[in-house]
């Protein structure tokens, strides 16, 4: 199970891997941009979950979106925004899950029991 | 363009916003909560679990020590409270949080007697924040 989350702003990326991390027992990839996160994607694969702010610096979170899910189908993505009219979009684009901040301990803990436990007890 | 179901989890749209420093301490508090009670519910510790406590401890522990120099900065009274709506007790409380969870992720086993002060400190904390998660409703930490 390998997780990347994707977010320029240090604070709240540290505190969604740390939170991951946790949950999981895992080791989190964090990335500060949506290229540098597709690079390292190209050569080391693709993650099996994906979270990321919309805002994604050079390559946006809807183009990652489109790439990931080109490449390996079945990699979940979440995206998360203070923005209400990101939610339509990101659904629209084909997201597996939308986070609107503010979020929490709460939220996190519930994508880690529907995508990573459920999913692995269906599987 | 296919049918997915999309999960949707957070604020309400009417209610979101940026998530700001204050709202990071308090998400890294209710995190340091769960992590202890946890602990004292015997569930397993893993390398990047006792890796996420130590910097997760490190994170509050160092903010709590901010805000309660602020705190005293603006009032000689202890039983003033913050913009947080906390008091100067409430700050103590979590850096002594933060120093025992960060015993428990370097391996020193706590004695009974400290259990109980852990215990006593979580029910405090949870008292001070409205805060009543129970971990037992987390079965993913059962398994390291």
């Amino acid at each position: 199970m390998k997780i990347a989350v994707i977010d320029a702003d240090p604070i709240v990326r540290d505190f969604v891997v740390g939170t991951l991390m946790y949950s999981v027992n895992r080791d989190v990839l964090p990335f500060e941009n949506g290229l540098d996160a597709w690079m390292y994607f190209e050569d080391e694969g693709v993650p099996d979950i994906i979270v990321a702010d919309v805002n994604l610096e050079d390559l946006t979170g809807t183009e990652l979106l489109d790439k990931v899910k080109g490449f390996k189908r079945d990699t979940v993505v979440i995206f998360y925004s203070d923005l209400p009219e990101k939610e339509a979009m990101v659904k629209e684009a084909g997201a597996d899950a939308f986070l609107a901040k503010p979020f929490g301990v709460s939220e996190l803990f519930n994508l880690v029991q529907r995508f990573v436990v459920e999913d692995r007890s269906s599987n | 363009m296919e049918d997915c179901v999309m999960i949707r989890l957070g604020a309400e749209p009417s209610k979101m916003r940026e998530i700001e420093l204050d709202d990071v301490f308090m998400s890294r508090l209710q995190l340091l909560i769960i992590m202890s009670k946890a602990y004292l519910s015997g569930f397993p510790l893993g390398s990047h679990r006792i890796k996420s406590i130590l910097e997760n401890a490190n994170h509050v522990k160092l903010e709590a020590v901010g805000l309660e120099e602020d705190l005293e900065w603006f009032a000689k009274d202890v039983a003033f409270n913050d913009t947080l709506g906390f008091d100067s007790a409430f700050y103590q409380r979590v850096k002594l949080l933060s120093v025992m969870a960060e015993a428990i992720a370097k391996g020193h086993d706590l004695e009974n007697h400290k259990k109980e002060a852990l215990e006593k400190n979580l029910n405090a904390l949870c008292e001070s924040i409205t805060f009543n998660k129970q971990v037992s409703d987390m079965q993913f930490l059962k398994v390291a």
